[in-house]
């Protein structure tokens, strides 16, 4: 008799407890990949609703008045083009979504508005990003708010800003801030209007997901941002990041908690399943150990029916788990969830892997325990 | 072939040290049919799964076949026991989830199961249970599981059958065809100890043991 034609029989002989053990682990193996499929999904949701607040990082030119840069949020220094392509490093910074700007106050129709020019957003390499903002075409502009309500402005009017003329391609919602009285147009249109070829007055990024609250992010990204840049100035906007990085601790936290608690109990819910399994077992042990078995057959024959529980419990886990969050998904998460909630097929193969050991560790102790029966003890009928 | 000296087994219970084996000297030889008769608690089973390499003593020696039971690894002696010993219980103690012949052929596993199809059919046959050899425990008698757990005892050609009490749950017939089985081991050279509280067996054994709180009276 070979030792899997015994678990298999043994299998058989006792459904009850076999599928109350593949319960167990389609349980812990389902829990677990909804669960962090559902993280990855929250992640990528979360990184998109934070960038719908929009760049956290301002990277300045040399000796910017900073006092006034706070309080105007303009610069009245600029910097060359050039220096966006420094930052566009292939050493794997803490920041993406690299938007150059050049940006004055101008007086323009009697009143003070303030001409952006965007260029269009860049990624690091090897992490390409869909764009924040749109990009502005050439000889078009974005109208604010204010400025299209007093001037009476609407889409595909043109406007002249000193001798330059521009199609308005956009005249923007209201949005209570700055961008109200701004008129958003091409990089190199802005230069061509303010006369500062090749130059500009910042540039924004949105700093990554990496960083917890705790971290110090502004320390890093200065120290990373200084070693291609050694003279440019950055600021980070703290409410922003510190609700990117605290949104996505909290999804990891909740995963950190109940993760850990379901394995917990998953596995105490196999090993008690295994103890029941060795007690009803006793004299089948003891047998075989007068029949001469040693006790790496013995043990083998309580891991390798675990083995085979947590082969099947991972296969099932993951299409249930998989089903679970592909069904659930959608309503959690309803901006992203059509392109966010996939099933991440690489978890097949951790969960063959890890879900075998799960069950092996947790069958462990009951195996040495059916290991410890002393067959004398078992088969004595004084 | 079994040699005892000074054997001595205590049992550590919540009442404090039971004796089970109080200094037993004992030598058998090879081809004898021992009966150990005694009351409950008396030690046979102690005796038994001592001079069959379970049941470690206290102190003494066991020595079977000229090797010192005791002396080898966990391993050795059970790989001695499962070339030179077969055992026979009373309650048959068969695997509920194999048949008859894969009971039989269980035997086989600790050494080597292959060829072994043949001749756990031969002794199935020879115990009649040619027609039972694909059903399970659940589904045979008594007498039939009892004949079942002689065939799994004698597949690998032991040398010595150390029984105890295993005709306990048989009626007359089924015990004296279990006998019967016994005594033709024996008749073939084999060397039996058997423990029990009944008579039968006694007309087949060359020497009675009675055990009496761990002490043995001829």
């Amino acid at each position: 008799m070979t030792t899997s034609s015994l678990i298999l029989k043994e299998i058989i002989h006792r459904k009850g407890n076999f599928l109350l053990s593949l319960l167990a682990v389609v349980v812990a193996v389902a829990l677990f990949i909804s669960f962090f499929t559902a993280s990855k999904a929250s992640e990528r949701e979360t990184a998109r609703l934070m960038l719908s607040m929009g760049y956290n990082l301002h990277i300045l030119p040399n000796g910017t008045d900073t006092s006034e840069f706070l309080l105007t949020g303009l610069t009245d220094k600029t910097m060359p083009q050039q220096y966006l392509e420094k930052l566009v490093s292939p050493k794997g910074f803490s920041y993406n979504h690299l938007l150059a700007i050049l940006q004055k106050k101008i007086s323009w129709q009697g009143m003070d508005v303030i001409l952006t020019g965007l260029a269009p957003e860049v990624s690091l390499p090897g992490q390409e990003k869909l764009p924040i903002v749109q990009t502005i075409q050439p000889g078009t502009a974005y109208l604010g708010y204010i400025l299209a309500e007093k001037l009476g402005l609407k889409k595909d009017d043109t406007i002249e800003i000193n001798g330059h003329t521009l199609k308005i391609a956009k005249c923007l919602f209201e949005q209570g801030s700055r961008d109200d009285i701004r008129i958003q147009c091409n990089l190199q249109d802005a230069q061509e209007i303010l006369n500062l070829p090749g130059q500009i007055s910042e540039i924004q990024a949105v700093d990554c997901l990496c960083f917890a609250p705790t971290n110090d992010p502004i320390a890093i990204l200065r120290k990373e941002i200084a070693s291609v840049l050694p003279d440019a100035q950055v600021f980070q906007i703290k409410p922003i990041a510190t609700a990117r990085a605290k949104q996505r601790q909290l999804v990891r936290n909740l995963f950190a908690v109940i993760m850990p608690a379901v394995l917990i109990a998953c596995g105490v819910w196999i090993g008690v399943l295994a103890i029941m399994n060795v007690r009803d077992r006793q004299s089948e042990i003891g047998i075989m150990r007068a029949l001469g078995y040693g006790s790496g057959k013995i043990t083998a024959l309580f891991l390798g029916k675990a083995v085979i529980i947590g082969l099947l419990g991972a296969i099932a886990g993951f299409l249930v788990g998989t089903a679970l969050a592909l069904h659930f998904g959608p309503d959690i998460f309803q901006i992203t969830a059509k392109t966010v909630i996939r099933p991440e097929s690489s978890l097949l193969i951790w969960s063959l892997i890890a879900a075998p050991v799960f069950a092996a560790v947790s069958s462990f102790i009951p195996a040495m325990i059916a290991l410890t029966y002393d067959p004398a003890v078992t088969l004595r009928q004084e | 072939m079994v040699y005892l000296e000074n054997v001595v087994k205590t049992y550590r219970t919540r009442k404090g040290n039971v004796k089970a084996l109080d200094g037993i000297n004992l030598q058998i030889k090879k081809g004898e049919f021992i009966v150990i008769r005694g009351p409950s608690g008396s030690g046979k089973t102690t005796l038994l799964m001592t001079i069959g390499g379970m049941l470690r003593p206290t102190s003494g020696t066991v020595s079977v076949e000229q090797e010192n039971l005791y002396a080898m690894s966990i391993r050795q002696r059970a790989n001695f026991r499962a070339q030179n010993i077969g055992f026979v219980f009373q309650m048959f103690y068969l695997v509920p989830y194999l048949s008859v012949t894969e009971n039989v052929v269980l035997a086989a596993g600790a050494i080597d199961s292959k060829k072994r199809y043949t001749q756990a059919d031969e002794l199935i046959e020879r115990f009649g249970l040619a027609d039972r050899n694909f059903h399970k425990p659940s589904e045979l008698s008594a007498g039939e599981q009892q004949r079942t757990a002689i065939a799994r005892a004698l597949l690998n050609r032991p040398r010595i059958i150390l029984a105890d009490e295993p005709t306990g749950n048989l009626d007359p017939d089924n015990a004296a065809t279990v006998l019967k089985f016994i005594a033709d081991f024996h008749r073939d050279g084999g060397t039996v100890i058997l423990a029990t509280h009944g008579l039968a067996a006694q007309q087949f054994a060359d020497r009675i043991i009675h055990l009496r709180n761990g002490n043995i009276h001829y």
